[in-house]
């Protein structure tokens, strides 16, 4: 079986840039949510998780930022930890690495400015070219490669809430299919006075008011021998992505069970080797069939429940991505033990589910 | 899950679904590619008012409910209205049966470059002329790139599935059908709907006309006259199985996936490379298993501007010794972006299914810079065995398909 290993993590969330903050904030269980700043947050939400003091100029350079988005800075600075954290040597051969991130919909606030200037421009071509590649939903992606030299598959995933595992399920199947030697491989998500009033008109009545988060995350996937030969160890094997859909709200605890079962089956793993669950837990009642589900599989298994929305809020297409770094946050510098396994589960609104199952 | 002999298993295509300026379903879009017939026309799917041209290719004789019976049409954008029917059309296409398809485990992967942009314009309309407090809640909830996959799902009723969208622009069409193929060949699924959906919106439109990169009036591919591109806007979507599923169902095959290939230039935000490119068609015969010689066409990605069409006839006499006729579609469906490769895709299955070369229509006289055949206005009957499609995108995406005519002994 050809088996990825994640063998490093980067994250940029409102606990700070890196891992580092990350980690701490997480396995300490601390809120990042904090009231907002209204006047740069203007919009429905009083409260949320922004990444304090982020800009593309404080964190990319102020070179060619001008027009950066938040989402395709929060990618571009998580990707290039990750780089310098691994050291250059893993982009030596950049035509054999791949990077596959995660988007909502690219930045709906440059799109919609953009939109915005054309209807009130004096002419409706009056905007500015160099803010055009910015509307475009692979620009997150594109941007890492160009500013990291990173010349492998280059792909863009969408999927709602189960971006994250989309992706690394996409990953996964590019590597199998001979088209990379490793994968870098994440998602991103900005926080935007856009996108907080799209949520916000786009949720049901029981989610409306539940908090927003930013923030990304990039796992290096990569063979484990190929890992150890450059002096990594594996954090954790990714044993198996499932992914399931349900006509209705009421089967998705059914769509989340068969999801983790047959995961589980797959990999040959026991609820009770199962040490950290990350699910969603968003989505309004949603997010309760979500936990029940994985009641009903677990049983009497007792892992440790880490609940990244409730420190965070919810993250959209960065949440999985952001859940599977909370996983490695809680594993540990060592990594997932023999034996030992964590799962991450996701639902989305338009009633597709999702998990990955990783092991030691 | 590999056969006996720990081969890969072999993937075909045996439907195909089309939603295009030039015809919806495939008879009406071969019909099109072989008559060289044009989609253009003025541009209608937002106000044009103070543009000094706004010519495009539009689909303008979708009725959304001929084709989608499950869901409400009102809740999805229109790129998702043109995935579900692709989709829709796809299935019946492959004469699978909605049962079977759903006891299949399948993968569901779109491409696109927009996904539901357009419903971005008007909500930024509507924001402008009530405030954001008076979005419509309807257009929020619909206005998101997972959709036009999920669309598909709920339409045809799955649930043993895998659902992605893949953004990475004009080249996303490539990148969905080779994201099914190695699904398919490492037998992760059962069955996969593969392509792209794209349509016209305002903010596309702009960003291209403010960059002069949009023809007056028609799109002319490595004409010495071209004068860019036309946006256009579709879906296309390919049903895919592997070549045991579809013996043992009787399935007619229109072509085999033999490869792809991807890469990414990592230098410029909007200008190609053609080195990088060149590399990207190595790539993918590296992957297909084929040789330059081995190409009978070449489906360029043919946008008409000078910076493609120059970069790309580049890379191809960089790889081919002898480069195969060069054609591209875009001349007759126009710019349909993350659908346009998906297309393209459906386009030379059907040529290898129908011995032809579809041409590049508007042609008056090569551009010496380009200097290859490019099948000029009519179409061209010819045996093939192997076909290429290219496709580029912005952030300097390259992806390449190989497909291949079936053949029981290949």
């Amino acid at each position: 079986m050809n088996r990825l290993a994640l063998t490093a993590w980067s994250a940029v969330t409102p606990y700070g840039v890196g891992s580092e903050p990350f980690r701490a904030g997480v396995t300490a269980g601390r809120t990042a949510l904090t009231a907002l700043d209204r006047d740069i947050h203007p919009g429905p939400f009083t409260h949320g998780a922004v990444i304090p003091g982020f800009s593309a100029a404080a964190y990319v350079g102020k070179k060619g930022t001008r027009t950066m988005d938040r989402e395709t800075a929060i990618a571009v600075t998580a990707v290039g930890r990750l780089i310098a954290e691994c050291g250059t040597g893993l982009t030596d051969r950049p035509e054999d690495v791949g990077l596959v991130l995660g988007t909502g919909s690219g930045s709906v606030q440059s799109i919609m400015d953009f939109t915005r200037d054309s209807l009130t421009g004096e002419r409706p071509y009056h905007v500015d070219p160099a803010r055009f590649p910015g509307t475009v939903m692979n620009r997150a992606t594109g941007q890492s490669a160009i500013r990291h030299g990173i010349k492998g598959p280059n792909t863009t995933v969408a999927g709602g809430a189960l971006t994250g595992l989309l992706a690394l399920a996409y990953a996964g199947r590019l590597y199998r299919g001979g088209h990379c030697a490793r994968v870098l491989c994440g998602a991103a998500e900005e926080y935007s006075t856009q996108r907080a009033w799209l949520e916000w008109h786009g949720r049901g009545e029981a989610e409306r008011t539940t908090p927003l988060g930013e923030g990304g995350a990039v796992f290096l996937a990569e063979p484990p021998d190929a890992a150890r030969a450059a002096g990594r160890a594996p954090l954790a094997h990714v044993l198996a992505t499932r992914f399931r859909a349900c006509a209705t709200p009421d089967g998705v605890r059914q769509a989340v069970a068969d999801c983790v079962r047959d995961a589980l089956k797959t990999a040959d793993v026991t609820p009770a080797a199962v040490r950290v669950v990350a699910p969603l837990g968003t989505g309004g009642a949603l997010a309760d069939q979500e936990r029940f589900a994985l009641g009903d599989v677990l049983g009497t298994a007792q892992p440790e429940w880490v609940r990244v929305s409730a420190l965070l809020g919810d993250t959209s297409a960065a949440a999985t991505g952001l859940q599977i770094a909370a996983v490695l946050a809680a594993a540990g510098p060592q990594g997932l033990g023999p034996g030992e396994a964590a799962l991450v589960t996701g639902v989305d609104r338009d009633g597709t589910v999702g998990c990955a199952l990783l092991g030691g | 899950m590999r056969d006996s002999q720990q081969r890969p298993r072999r993937v075909v295509i045996t439907g195909l679904g089309t939603v295009t300026s030039i015809g919806l379903g495939v008879p009406a879009f071969l019909d099109g590619l072989r008559s060289g017939r044009s989609g253009v026309k003025p541009l209608t799917g937002f106000d044009t008012t103070g543009f000094a041209h706004a010519n495009g290719c539009e689909v303008d004789d979708f009725e959304p409910s001929r084709f989608i019976r499950h869901a409400d049409p009102e809740g999805l954008g229109r790129a998702t209205q043109f995935a579900v029917a692709a989709a829709v059309m796809a299935v019946a296409d492959a004469g699978l049966g909605e049962s079977e398809l759903r006891s299949r485990r399948a993968l569901v992967s779109v491409g696109t470059t927009d996904a539901e942009t357009r419903d971005l314009d008007a909500l930024a309309e509507q924001q402008l002329a009530e405030g954001p407090e008076h979005l419509d809640p309807v257009l929020a909830r619909r206005a998101q790139a997972g959709r036009l996959s999920t669309g598909i799902v709920r339409e045809l009723g799955l649930t043993d599935v895998e659902a992605l969208t893949i953004p990475t622009a004009c080249a996303a069409g490539n990148y969905a059908i080779g994201n099914g193929f190695d699904a398919l060949r490492d037998g992760d699924v059962d069955v996969a709907l593969c392509g792209g959906a794209d349509a016209v919106c305002r903010k596309n439109f702009v960003g291209f006309y403010r960059l002069g990169t949009v023809a007056p009036e028609v799109c002319q591919p490595f004409d010495k006259d071209r004068k860019g591109i036309l946006t256009g806007e579709g879906a296309g979507i390919l049903l895919m199985e592997s070549l045991d599923s579809a013996l043992a169902r009787g399935a007619r095959i229109y072509a085999e996936v033999l490869g792809y290939g991807l890469n990414c230039d990592a230098h410029h935000p909007v200008a190609p490379d053609r080195d990088s490119l060149a590399r990207c068609m190595e790539v993918a015969h590296r992957n297909a298993g084929v040789k330059p010689e081995d190409v009978d066409f070449i489906s360029a990605h043919g946008t008409g501007t000078r910076a493609n069409d120059v970069t790309e006839t580049g890379a191809i006499r960089q790889v081919f010794a002898d480069p195969p006729p060069t054609v591209s579609i875009k001349s007759m469906i126009g710019h349909s972006m993350g659908a346009a490769s998906a297309l393209a895709s459906a386009a030379c299955a059907l040529a290898l299914t129908e011995g032809f070369i579809p041409p590049t229509v508007n042609h008056g006289e090569t551009d010496p810079e380009c200097g290859l055949d490019c099948v000029p206005n009519e179409a061209r009957p010819a045996d093939l065995t192997v076909v290429q499609n290219n496709a580029l995108a912005f952030a300097g995406n390259n992806a390449v398909l190989i497909l291949g005519r079936y053949q029981e002994a290949a």
